[in-house]
């Protein structure tokens, strides 16, 4: 904290101080960050905890329930499928992620010409905010005026008007695609820097030990990116867990409500029928998986025990 | 004649840049050899060449009789130790030493009996059961050695296996790899930037200068008989004093104001010459003619050795090494003289005149 120079020379006594003082000011430097998460994350936390005990109604007075809205929502069948869609997305967007995000790392680390091009252009949808994009893909699958559908008839795929938001299946992957096209870049740039921090030399004793690209990426690289693939995978697990973006603008809950993802459920308890008590309880809950599944992902990646 | 390695004319470019220009080296069956030269002269390039990292882009690399310029480098026979030791972080010692033979589908029995033997060569068999980020550098540079000896090459590479470790480790296991050349008897091509290390470990030196051979020969050679000026002044440490002097007929040259004779050649002519004069061989003397008067410009003492900074009467400037003798004062003038067998005499183009 306080520079050795400095406390090499005085007392004992003044040193205490000076250490008690440096402790004041490292409190000092951190409060500004300390005050936003205290005020933007923990107390909204602790007030949607405490709100969850309550029949909370938009207007009139809130009533206590103990656990009550956490038994409802044990057997409410409307969220269990919500829960059960979010799983089904988040697994396959998080598979289809990696699929293209993992490849696309390998081949922009190499030193290769345009290689900065290559990263610009695979980066920039990130930049774009997930409404943006939402829209911007509800008018490219429009039926009538959008670029997919129409293109895939003039090429002759089919005989008969595409509309990808119709139905669930063609819906679904219209998103994944979607999801995939906006975020992939950015875990790319994630598993880019893994890569990057493998020294050469790991791979070239690697080479003359005998082994081939795919020995060399199971055993080397594979093992090595496990802090990375492990921050790649929560962040891209938790990201799938909270989506609402997409399905509430590109199917608004999609064909026959099948899209219904848990965040859009909470919105609809909480906003559209204003069950404010039991929508802060489904997002307590929803935190609760959050963090058993990040840490389920970092046992099992065995981040930490690296000695 | 050989099973050693032959490169025949070995060039390589990256891009439109040729580094390496051509170079020829025969090197024998069990024979030890040491690149030397200054940075940026393409040995770790030369190594990697060798080892099939580096692409060749023209001529051709033999290893035991067999021509390997394309092949892989698990297939050339070669095992390599990296200056930065490249241990695979998330393995133990043991998954280290035993990672080649197991990427070549080695029974696992026939692994563990391997890498004992390894270990127990490098004696780092307590080790065996460790990270390498639980080890100390010297014993990394240990496992390092034991994973190449695992895999039974014909040809050992090094690339500046010591230059990580301290002084002292350096020495140890300097001494620790000439044991390992003696015991196992293999082909062994060493990089190094260390003077020490090349002399004492060298069957045969070879010394680069931007990518291009200098010279090629044991450590006596080299030392005593550098075939040129660049030579001269790498290997030795002082450096070679290096004279510009001028041949005066028969048997004598004029250098700093002094005519020296120069029995070894008939006639250096009038033309220009380089006189070459190494730190250890001048000796002190009374003031007589064919010796070099010099102005002291200051002493160093190093306790069993002394090193004398001047300045010669025409400005060159001039080392020499003394073994005992009192301390002397700047400003002082001195006289030294030397064996004649010790003068060394160069051409204008720096070669070696005979
Ligand atoms: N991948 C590369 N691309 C372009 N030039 C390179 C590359 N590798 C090496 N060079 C060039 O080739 C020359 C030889 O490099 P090399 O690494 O072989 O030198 P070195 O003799 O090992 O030097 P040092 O003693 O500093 O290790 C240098 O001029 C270097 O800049
Ligand atoms: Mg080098």
């Amino acid at each position: 904290m306080t520079s050795p120079a400095l406390t090499l020379a005085v007392p004992a006594s003044s040193r205490r101080r000076r250490a008690r003082m440096g402790q004041w000011q490292g409190l000092l430097y951190i409060a500004p960050a300390m005050a936003l998460v205290i005020v933007f994350f923990v107390i909204p936390v602790l007030f949607t905890f405490w709100m969850s005990f309550h029949d909370w109604p938009l207007l009139g007075q809130p009533e206590w329930i103990g656990l009550g809205n956490y038994v409802r929502l044990l057997t409410d069948t409307r969220f269990l499928s919500s829960l059960r869609f979010t799983a089904y997305y988040t697994v396959i967007t998080t598979i289809a992620i990696f699929v293209v995000a993992f490849p696309l790392a390998i081949f922009v680390e190499k030193q290769r010409r345009g290689v900065g091009f290559y990263r610009t252009v695979f980066f920039m949808p990130v930049v774009v905010g997930l409404a943006t994009a939402s829209l911007l893909w509800v008018w490219l699958a429009n039926v009538d005026s959008g670029l997919i559908g129409p293109a895939i008839r003039m090429m002759g795929f089919a005989g008969k008007k595409v509309n990808l938001l119709a139905t669930f299946d063609s819906a679904f992957w219209t998103i994944i695609v979607m999801v995939v096209w906006k975020v992939a870049g950015f875990t790319m740039i994630i598993l880019l820097t893994g890569l990057q921090s493998i020294p050469v030399e790991l791979n070239e004793a690697a080479r003359i030990d005998g082994a081939g690209s795919w020995q060399r990426f199971r055993h080397l690289t594979l093992p090595l990116m496990r802090r990375t693939i492990a921050l790649a995978l929560i962040l891209s697990v938790t990201g799938s867990v909270l989506a609402f973006d997409q399905f509430y603008i590109m199917t608004s809950g999609g064909p026959q409500n099948r899209m219904i993802s848990v965040v859009y459920y909470i919105f609809n308890q909480s906003f559209v029928s204003f069950h404010l008590g039991y929508g802060s309880a489904l997002s307590i809950a929803l935190l609760g998986i959050l963090i058993v599944l990040s840490v389920v992902q970092l046992r099992l990646l065995r981040v930490g025990d690296d000695k | 004649m050989t099973d050693g390695m032959r490169l025949r004319q070995v060039r390589k470019s990256f891009g439109p840049i040729e580094v390496i220009h051509g170079v020829d080296l025969v090197v024998g069956e069990g024979e030890f050899v040491v690149f030397v030269g200054p940075s940026g002269c393409g040995k770790s390039t030369l190594l990697r060449m060798i080892a099939g990292l580096e692409e060749v882009s023209d001529g051709d690399i033999e290893i035991g009789g067999k021509d390997v310029t394309d092949l892989d480098p698990s297939q050339r026979g070669i095992a390599m130790v990296f200056q930065s030791y490249a241990l695979y972080p998330h393995m133990s010692v043991r998954e280290n030493l035993g990672f080649g033979l197991s990427m070549a589908n080695v029974p696992k029995a026939e692994i563990a009996v391997q890498v004992d033997a390894a270990a127990k060569i490098l004696k780092i068999e307590p080790l065996l059961d460790r990270r390498p980020g639980q080890l100390s550098g010297g014993q990394r540079q240990r496992v390092a050695i034991g994973r190449a000896i695992v895999r039974k090459p014909q040809v050992f590479l090094f690339d500046e296996p010591l230059s990580n470790l301290d002084a002292e480790l350096r020495v140890s296991m300097r001494i620790e790899i000439a044991r390992l050349h003696r015991e196992l008897g293999n082909t062994m091509v060493y990089v190094t930037h260390d003077q020490t290390e090349a002399m004492t470990l060298a069957d045969k030196i070879v010394v680069l200068r931007d990518g291009v051979i200098e010279q090629v020969g044991t450590p006596r050679e080299v030392y005593e008989h550098p075939a040129n000026t660049f030579v001269a002044g790498f290997i030795g440490s002082p450096r070679m004093n290096l004279l510009d002097a001028a041949g005066q007929g028969a048997g004598k040259v004029l250098a700093a104001g002094a005519e020296i004779d120069v029995p070894t050649i008939a006639a250096a002519g009038s033309g220009k010459v380089t006189v070459g004069l190494r730190p250890e061989h001048l000796v002190l003397t009374a003031s007589a003619p064919g010796t070099l008067k010099a102005t002291v410009d200051f002493f160093e003492y190093l306790g069993g050795t002394r090193y004398l900074y001047c300045q010669l009467p025409d400005g060159q400037s001039l080392v020499a090494e003394q073994r005992d003798g009192d301390d002397l004062a700047a400003g002082e003038t001195v006289h030294f003289t030397w064996k004649p067998k010790d003068l060394r005499l160069f051409n204008p183009q720096g070669l070696k005149l005979v």
